[in-house]
């Protein structure tokens, strides 16, 4: 093999190396969320992937540069995230057994990476100019999984708002028709907070008389709880890209923020959501309001996604058209 | 307090009101939606930071509303009054929000986990009997706590514990809010101490960072100084690469860089998504272009003589690396005034077979270039502007001329130059004549521009680091749920009793099978020093 396939190999590597840790962070991500035990399995088998990757990249790097491979910024970038993602692999999570703190090592990994790719390449030999997509590409990942979290949980809020109306229209019905009172007690009516938990308390449909138009939902408490998990494990994400967003702007237009149009919606969607975990955790805004905050944000996420590229054009070109 | 409702007193409590306010967190999430709305009015209605021509375009359609989006400010959302008010209310509503919670942490930290006295009253509590004594039970539990990584504080004299864990909730949430007012701070003081201008720099000439010699839209901030650096900066060359599609590869600029006096000079290469920074200013790669070196001469006088910046117009559409190059080079001491307006073809080859297949080639390179002028003779409005208004003119000639050709303005015809037609035309040539009047052009070479967009932001590292500590924050403080649990053991019979008692803040579905094998755990601890088996007490 010649000295310009052997660096390839080792930037093919390298690359493959960079979204398995990026990849692992999320789904490292995604075990703190739900605390699902199948998902750290496939965060650590992910890892376990990018680690070969990266200690791949760095052997072929040698026998390209003919040399050891950490004479830059770049090569000792490559041996640091190898190093320590291989470090918390086994130390962390194979003898310590400590099995949250992934998603911080893979997303420093992924940053250092990044950098390295974008501030520090130096190629053994001459290479393709790898234009500094890299940002571009952590952003645009980024975007599309912090999107689709924030999506699945607002939709799930509106099938809350449907569900919630539905269980209050049988409550409705319950308490019109005056019901017996049950063995040791009786159904509290009075209690408007009272529908979720009622609801919940029975698999036994509400108004059952209406069964074919009955959509069979989880109880709205359910829905609620899982809409927030979703939007807690999103709104960190969609930050992120925000950010890496910012960084590769500031790479190549000169400024990190400029109000552009694509800009501002994601700053308006961040907000929101904001806003939606703060009502959160505020009393009086969960359930109802809450899921209207998210309803808003969810036209907001996909004016941002949408709307933006439709309406308005790249505002940016390198031609020297005026 | 004598006149409780004496007008200092009422202003107290004004302002005590207003504080109460500001400190609600409610407060600051209205303000932020604010900030969230005012965005969306920004995005909406053409900003004229981003695209002056579009808000000139919107005044001139909707005279109404644009009177009123411009009294309102709406056509600089970023920039105006209410933004900044709103920016700066929000500002201290964070502070006001943030520094009590921040003592409160401080406090909490310094604070030893308290105990309890009643711990059936706990959501989750549970009772067993043991076979250790009290407070070899309360050791284990003390013991089991601490490798689940609680803060543990063991009663010394009776034996009880208390622990809690998820402190680190707090201490991210107070991190993720302070670096985003750190965000805040370092993006207005950056933007404001800072400028962002267009340098346009033909190859071979020099350029220093001074206000007069930014082309177009200068933005300074409102703090700015009004310092310049000084730095200057030379053009050694441009490249642009393109792929065999036509599809641009790489563009960049190789300079000569020196400060204000002269010292320090280095040579750099800027290139897209490869910009550098020296002193104090960063430099990027924005655009490029052609430009057309020029001299024009009225007998041996000295007209012009200099590159002419061109510029493209892409209003008609198509690739515009098949669009012809335009610029003026304007002779206001002449009476009457001449305007040559230049329409440059930079590859004269690739013209040629676009007039050929009927297909526009893409001109990338300077190969056989040449220009197509027109002379206009009247009177010149926009001395000014780039482009030439002829409304009080008229053409009096038009003509072609080549790389290294010297031409007659008034004739429109080639005097001299290198002999053979140009691609696609041929050669006019008309005898030489001299004379005091003679108006002539020549072409020597066409050169590239490089358009570098120069801005000072001195507090970007600060911006990253806020960015970064916001991420960091907000991760424990949405992920770590905050838990509290007691032990007490009481001596009974050989063994003892234990009582435990807890609860979480958040997650806490997820306590309850925490708080079972937790249980499952002390116990057996406790249970193991004696032989018998520890049992469930049954609770009253």
């Amino acid at each position: 093999m010649t000295t310009e396939q052997w660096s390839r190999l080792s930037s093919d590597a390298f690359n493959a190396a960079l979204f398995a840790y990026l990849a692992a962070m999320v789904v490292s991500f995604a075990y703190l969320a739900f605390r699902k035990d199948r998902l750290h399995t496939i965060a650590t088998v992910i890892g376990v992937i990018g680690v070969i990757a990266n200690g791949a990249s760095i052997v072929t790097r040698a026998i390209a540069a003919d040399r050891t491979p950490w004479g830059n910024m770049y090569e000792y970038s490559s041996l640091l995230t190898f190093l320590m993602v291989l470090g918390y692999l086994w130390l962390v999570e194979w003898r310590a057994k400590v099995r949250t703190v992934g998603g911080f090592v893979y997303g420093l990994a992924v940053f250092t990476m990044a950098m390295a790719v974008s501030f520090f390449y130096v190629g053994p030999t001459a290479l393709m100019p790898a234009l500094n997509s890299y940002w571009r590409q952590i952003h645009v990942t980024s975007m599309i999984i912090a999107s689709s979290l924030l999506g699945i949980g607002c939709l799930l809020s509106i099938v809350y708002l449907i569900k919630l109306r539905s269980e209050q229209r049988g409550l409705a019905r319950v308490r019109s028709k005056a019901p017996p009172p049950i063995m040791g007690g009786s159904i509290d009516t009075s209690d408007p907070s009272a529908p979720p938990d009622y609801a919940g308390a029975g698999d036994e449909p509400v108004g059952s008389d209406e069964q074919g138009h009955r959509i069979a939902l989880p109880p709205s408490a359910t829905l609620d709880a899982l809409a927030y998990r979703f939007i807690r494990f999103g709104f960190p994400v969609w930050t992120f890209g925000v950010i890496c967003g910012a960084i590769w702007a500031q790479q190549t237009w000169g400024r990190y923020w400029g109000w552009d149009p694509k800009e501002t919606w994601s700053f308006i969607t961040w907000v929101i959501f904001a806003g939606y975990l703060h009502a959160r955790a505020t009393s009086g805004w969960k359930g109802v309001r809450a899921a209207v905050v998210a309803l808003v944000g969810f036209v907001s996420l996909l004016i941002t996604y949408y709307a933006v590229n439709l309406w308005i054009g790249q505002l940016h070109s390198y031609s020297g058209a005026k | 307090m004598s006149a409780p409702d004496g007008p200092a007193s009422s202003l107290r409590r004004s302002v005590a009101l207003v504080w109460r306010t500001l400190r609600s967190m409610r407060t600051a999430i209205i303000l932020l939606l604010m900030l969230a709305a005012a965005s969306v009015v920004g995005s909406l209605v053409p900003q004229l930071p981003n695209s002056p021509g579009r808000v000139a375009a919107f005044l001139d359609d909707h005279v109404f509303w644009g009177r009123a989006f411009q009294a309102a400010g709406f056509f600089d959302v970023f920039g105006s009054w209410w933004f900044v008010l709103v920016t700066a209310l929000l500002f201290v509503s964070l502070v006001a929000c943030l520094v009590p919670r921040s003592r409160a942490m401080i406090r909490a930290a310094r604070q030893r986990p308290i105990q309890a006295r009643e711990l059936d009253a706990f959501p989750s509590f549970t009772e067993r009997r043991v076979s250790s004594s009290p407070s070899d039970a309360a050791n284990a539990a003390a013991r089991i706590l601490r490798r689940r990584r609680y803060r543990v504080e063991l009663d010394p004299n009776g034996a009880a514990v208390a622990a809690e864990k998820g402190s680190l909730r707090e201490v991210g949430s107070l991190v993720f809010h302070w670096a985003f007012l750190l965000l805040l701070v370092a993006v207005i003081v950056g933007k404001g101490t800072g400028y962002v201008g267009h340098a346009t720099i033909v190859e071979g000439y020099g350029w220093t960072d001074a206000r007069l010699n930014y082309d177009g839209q200068l933005r300074t901030g409102r703090f700015f100084s009004g310092n310049f650096s000084g730095t200057q900066i030379t053009l050694q060359d441009f490249q642009d690469a393109y792929r065999e599609t036509g599809q641009p590869m790489d563009y960049r600029s190789s300079l000569v860089l020196a400060n204000a006096d002269g010292s320090d000079q280095q040579t750099a290469e800027v290139r897209i998504n490869h910009p550098m920074s020296f002193n104090g200013i960063r430099i990027f790669q924005y655009g490029f272009g052609w430009a057309a070196m020029v001299r024009v001469l009225r007998g041996d006088q000295v007209l012009f003589d200099g590159p002419v910046v061109l510029g493209q117009d892409t209003s008609t559409g198509g690739n515009p690396l098949a669009q012809p190059w335009l610029g003026v080079v304007k002779l206001s001491t002449l009476r009457p005034q001449v305007g040559i307006a230049l329409a440059v073809f930079p590859d004269g080859e690739a013209y040629l077979r676009s007039i050929a297949s009927g297909v526009p080639q893409p001109m990338t390179q300077a190969n056989a270039p040449f220009i197509k002028y027109q002379v206009w003779s009247g009177k010149l409005l926009d001395n000014a502007l780039s482009g030439l208004d002829t409304r009080l003119m008229h053409m009096t000639s038009t003509g072609l001329v080549g790389e290294g050709w010297t031409v007659d303005l008034d004739r429109g015809c080639a005097i001299s130059g290198p002999s053979g037609d140009l691609p696609g035309s041929s050669k006019v040539t008309c005898p030489h004549a001299s004379g005091p009047n003679l108006l002539t052009m020549s072409f020597p070479e066409l050169r590239q521009y490089s358009t570098l967009q120069i801005s000072r932001d001195a507090t970007v590292p600060y911006v990253l680091a806020a960015a970064i500590l916001i991420v960091l924050g907000l991760l424990p403080a949405l992920y770590v749920s905050r838990r509290k649990v007691w032990v007490r053991a009481r001596s009974d019979g050989e063994g003892s009793i234990l009582q435990l008692g807890g609860f979480a803040l958040q997650r806490k579905d997820r306590f309850d099978e925490e708080f079972a094998s937790m249980v499952a755990a002390v116990t057996e601890a406790a249970g193991a020093a004696g032989d018998r088996a520890p049992e469930e007490v049954s609770t009253p």
